[in-house]
């Protein structure tokens, strides 16, 4: 008796225990997909910042509506955090974003137009040679500690820094025109001139990096490299940074948190010509992964996130009654592709990288045309991106400034695929198994990253979908790793599905994919060695595209060759874009002055964002 | 003096123990396929030259034998080199020791001040309804996996609002006065700690119990009642001085776990601790860190050994006679 009315006491008081953890807040999720449009981005009427000169110095002047002072802005980031907060050693992805809110770049990016526009300069004119630069300072701005931005700033972060190449290289190797850099030149405090050696369009997007304070930054310079790689790092003492930007380092907690407090010095005004930023501080939180970002967030520790395409309907049934709203930042940067291997040259060990049976179908456009019309686009957005994505048929992103909007999409048509393969000798036996001319089974391996769930959902679609062509596909999910080393060093891979990020503005940052010697050209990858051999006709002419769209200095003449870039990877078929998922993300209903970008996402102007209890 | 002799005895054994550790972690961990550089190079905005730079200062383009000889002579000098990021690892491990030992520490301290004393009433109280209560309570914490319990509570922790979702600190804890501060810390604990706490508390209850039976029952102990002692002393002078001994051996097995222990719980939780800085580095193959780690349960566990076995020597007579 005794020990039976323990029992049930013990039961139900675990019961309840964890019923508590059941009472939910959610709603049931309705069939509410794809319902958010783009009417919250208001982006489109976003009026870009002003210079206006009050006594003599010259502010930028925020145009939107005038907000409260205080608060801060609770947001994260994935992973380990920075490694660094020097904007010139940064490697990664994070590191850059912690020190660009530092250190203002002379130029930034209109969120809309994505035309270079003035930030930390207040002008800028490119002379009609195309090669030269001018640069006008604002007078009167001040480093955080007080001390003026002068020229002399602008001269020493170019030359002494990138162009000398301490840090990491990238932005200098980028800028090298037949072996020669651009060089700076001051012309007086608050001018400064750029000249290219030749004229070199891409250039200009090269000035939004930031600008170091020569005061602080000279005696790591002098120093040289290896104490500048530890410069500024994350051990540095936050008193010790000197910023041109809205948000100055406060804490930096490892596997914790980044806190950054406002700028009291920071050129931008309000139209009530109050200094800005409005928040008083600004919070990273370092989370350890996506789904402790979206427990964060419903606790309300976050004010931000990103949302993947599952979490999105769940989201849109909360929105209404909770106090966040979401918004539409249309189709990512990112491309997902399928590429062929089109590799037909011989290894060091005197075999082919690519069995010369399975070469001649690939290096046959009917074949890549067939395996194009074969996949259902639509299919994998409705199914695998929720319907939070875009079919997607070009190599530049949907939201690139360069997208070749003649390049119409298409549907899946499986007749019109088999037509072609039919043309080229192909035949199916009485199983529907497909053969080609010379009797060959058409069976090759399909790869793709191990652990990316969309990739490999993508890569199980695709599989189903060229059987229905009667083609046998292995797909082999495989250590991204051992991934990476099959296309860029061994190239003993048959299709692959991939992904690669790009930038909306910029053609030219692609050219490692594109160039036919280039590092990333994977669906043609030569080794060092070979240089340009076997070159194919269009691979030719994409060379000259890239080449005489790096050079060309109107935007209209530079779009002509990036279109006709687009054309050819659509018509030559080497890599199949699938589709391009779109970015949502969620903030807090109280905070005011979100002017949402495609191009610079949900808070790039965060100086003027504001609270409002 | 034999005892020291002993203890040397005992440190000059784990360095072929170590050597060993370390070959098999250094060829295992290199042999894989996976490539610390593979990020780098399929970034389209990474020159060649910055990836052939990287492969250089990691030493990637050496022999995998010269790379463990290399690591080996720096490991010996007290150097445990750079991370892949390039920051030092003794600093990443500086970083983050504390934290994962306030929290093990805690949970040491809590299971066995708790689990111990738990352990003698459930044998004294042997099959009253207060024994059978801790069995039930017990069984459970020993049948949850610590990864789900985690994910449990952090899922009541975001419907009750009740506790913070994992961290350590609040964002404003820098403004905080000392007192607060602590409280905070504490708030961020509770959750960790339980779970830590509830699965190694039912494994020493267990076998705390087991043993007090075994000695209870053993003919000493009825010796003593017979011999008309108070209970009390039975128990606790006679009984208890004999079950603690394997216990001890126990103990050394938990100071190897302070740092490795609760690596899984700190990831779920988001703790700044070793647990996900460690499991970083191994899928990003960033071989001196991870060697940087391995060595250090292995130090660790060894140490434990020691320990426990000083301890045994201490407390039990029969060993130090032997020895």
């Amino acid at each position: 008796m005794n020990r039976r009315v323990i029992r049930v006491v013990l039961f139900a008081v675990i019961a309840a225990f964890l019923c508590k953890a059941c009472i939910v807040k959610d709603v049931p999720p309705s069939g509410s997909k794809n319902k958010i449009k783009n009417e919250n981005i208001n982006s489109l009427t976003y009026p870009y910042p002003k210079n206006v000169t009050i006594n003599g110095v010259d502010y930028l002047q925020s145009q939107l509506p005038i907000g409260k002072f205080g608060g801060e802005l609770i947001t994260s980031t994935i992973g380990q955090g920075p490694k660094t907060f020097n904007p010139f050693n940064s490697k990664d992805n994070i590191s850059s974003a912690m020190s660009a809110i530092m250190y203002d770049g002379l130029l930034s990016t209109h969120p809309v137009t994505g035309e270079p526009v003035p930030k930390l300069a207040k002008a800028y004119e490119i002379l009609p040679d195309g090669m030269t630069y001018i640069i006008k300072l604002r007078h009167g701005i001040k480093w955080s500690d007080g001390v003026p931005i002068t020229a002399d700033d602008v001269v020493f972060t170019w030359k002494d820094i990138i162009f000398a190449g301490l840090g990491d290289t990238s932005l200098r190797d980028s800028m090298v025109i037949d072996n020669e850099l651009p060089s700076v030149r001051k012309i007086d405090d608050y001018t400064v001139e750029f000249k290219t050696p030749k004229p070199y369009a891409p250039f200009i997007r090269s000035l939004s990096a930031s600008i170091a304070p020569k005061h602080i930054f000279q005696k790591a310079v002098d120093k040289g490299g290896e104490y500048f790689d530890s410069f500024l790092s994350t051990t540095t003492k936050p008193e010790d940074f000197v910023v041109s930007g809205a948000f100055k380092l406060k804490e930096y907690l490892p596997a914790q948190r980044v806190v950054y407090v406002r700028n009291p010095n920071y050129y931008e005004i309000n139209l009530k010509d109050q200094k800005l930023p409005y928040l008083d501080k600004l919070v990273y939180l370092i989370v350890g992964d996506l789904n402790n970002e979206i427990l964060k967030f419903e606790a309300g520790e976050i004010d931000v996130i990103a949302l993947q395409g599952s979490k999105v309907a769940r989201y849109k049934a909360l929105e209404p009654h909770s106090d966040f709203v979401l918004y539409n930042l249309g189709p990512a940067t990112s491309t997902m592709y399928l590429s062929v291997n089109l590799n037909d040259r011989k290894g060091e060990n005197g075999k082919y990288y690519v069995n010369p049976v399975k070469q001649k179908w690939f290096q046959d456009i009917n074949f890549r045309k067939a395996v194009d019309l074969a996949i259902d686009r639509k299919n994998m957005v409705f199914n695998i991106a929720n319907g939070i994505g875009t079919p997607l048929f070009t190599p530049e992103s949907l939201n690139s400034i360069y997208l070749n909007k003649d390049l119409k999409p298409f549907d899946r048509d499986i007749v019109k695929a088999q037509a072609y393969l039919k043309k080229s000798g192909f035949y199916k036996n009485k199983k529907g198994n497909l053969y080609d001319k010379d009797g060959n089974r058409v069976e090759f391996d399909l790869y793709t990253n191990a652990g990316n769930t969309e990739r490999e959902a993508i890569g199980v679609m695709v599989k189903q979908d060229l059987e229905d062509l009667g083609m046998k596909v292995n797909f082999k999910p495989i250590e991204f790793n051992s991934l990476v080393n099959k296309l860029v060093s061994t190239f003993d891979w048959d299709m692959v599905i991939m992904g690669l990020t790009g930038t909306p503005l910029e053609p030219n940052g692609g050219k490692n994919v594109w160039l036919s010697d280039g590092r990333l050209h994977l669906f043609n990858m030569r080794s060092p060695q070979e240089g340009k051999k076997n070159i194919l006709p269009w691979e030719k002419e994409l060379d000259e595209m890239f080449t005489k769209g790096a050079l060309a200095t109107s935007f209209n003449d530079r779009k002509k060759y990036y279109d006709r870039y687009q054309e050819i990877i659509y018509n030559e078929k080497p890599m199949i874009y699938i589709y391009s998922p779109v970015i949502i993300n969620a903030i807090r209903r109280k905070f005011k002055n979100i002017y949402p970008s495609s191009l610079n996402g949900l808070t790039h102007n965060l100086e003027e964002i504001y609270v409002e209890e | 003096m034999e005892t020291l002799k002993y203890i040397i005895k005992r440190i000059l054994q784990t360095i072929p123990l170590l050597i060993v550790v370390s070959i098999i972690s250094f060829f295992i961990i290199r042999l894989s396929p996976v490539d610390p550089l593979a990020e780098l190079k399929l970034n389209p905005s990474i020159s060649p030259e910055t990836v052939q730079k990287e492969k250089e200062r990691l030493g990637l383009d050496k022999p995998i034998i010269v790379q463990y000889g290399k690591w080996a002579v720096s490991f010996v000098k007290g150097d445990l080199g750079v991370t892949s990021s390039g920051e030092k690892v003794s600093r990443k491990l500086q970083e983050r020791i504390p934290y994962t030992l306030l929290l093990t520490s805690i949970v040491i301290l809590l299971t066995w001040f708790v689990g111990v004393p738990l352990g003698i009433i459930a044998a004294v109280n042997w099959k009253t309804p207060f024994d059978r209560i801790l069995t039930v309570l017990t069984s459970i914490g020993m049948a949850i996996p610590s990864f789900f319990f985690a994910v449990l509570l952090l899922m009541f922790a975001v419907k009750t609002g009740w506790f913070p979702v994992g961290g350590l600190t609040s964002p404003d804890f820098a403004d905080m006065s000392f007192g607060r501060k602590f409280l905070d810390i504490a708030y961020h604990l509770v959750l960790p700690v339980t779970v830590l706490f509830t699965i190694s508390l039912a494994s020493l209850q267990r076998q705390m119990r087991a043993n007090m039976l075994d000695v209870l029952d053993s003919d000493y102990v009825k010796f003593a009642r017979a011999k008309g002692l108070s209970e009390f002393k039975v128990v606790y002078k006679h009984a208890l001085r004999n079950a603690i001994n394997p216990m001890i051996t126990l103990l050394g097995f938990e100071f190897a776990g302070l740092l490795s222990g609760a690596a899984l719980t700190e990831y779920v939780f988001n703790y700044p601790g070793l647990g996900t800085l460690i499991l970083e580095a191994v899928m990003k193959s960033d071989i001196n860190l991870v060697m940087a780690s391995l060595m250090m349960g292995a130090v660790m566990l060894v140490t434990g050994n020691l320990i426990a076995d000083i301890l045994l020597i201490l407390t039990d007579p029969r060993i130090r006679v032997k020895s």
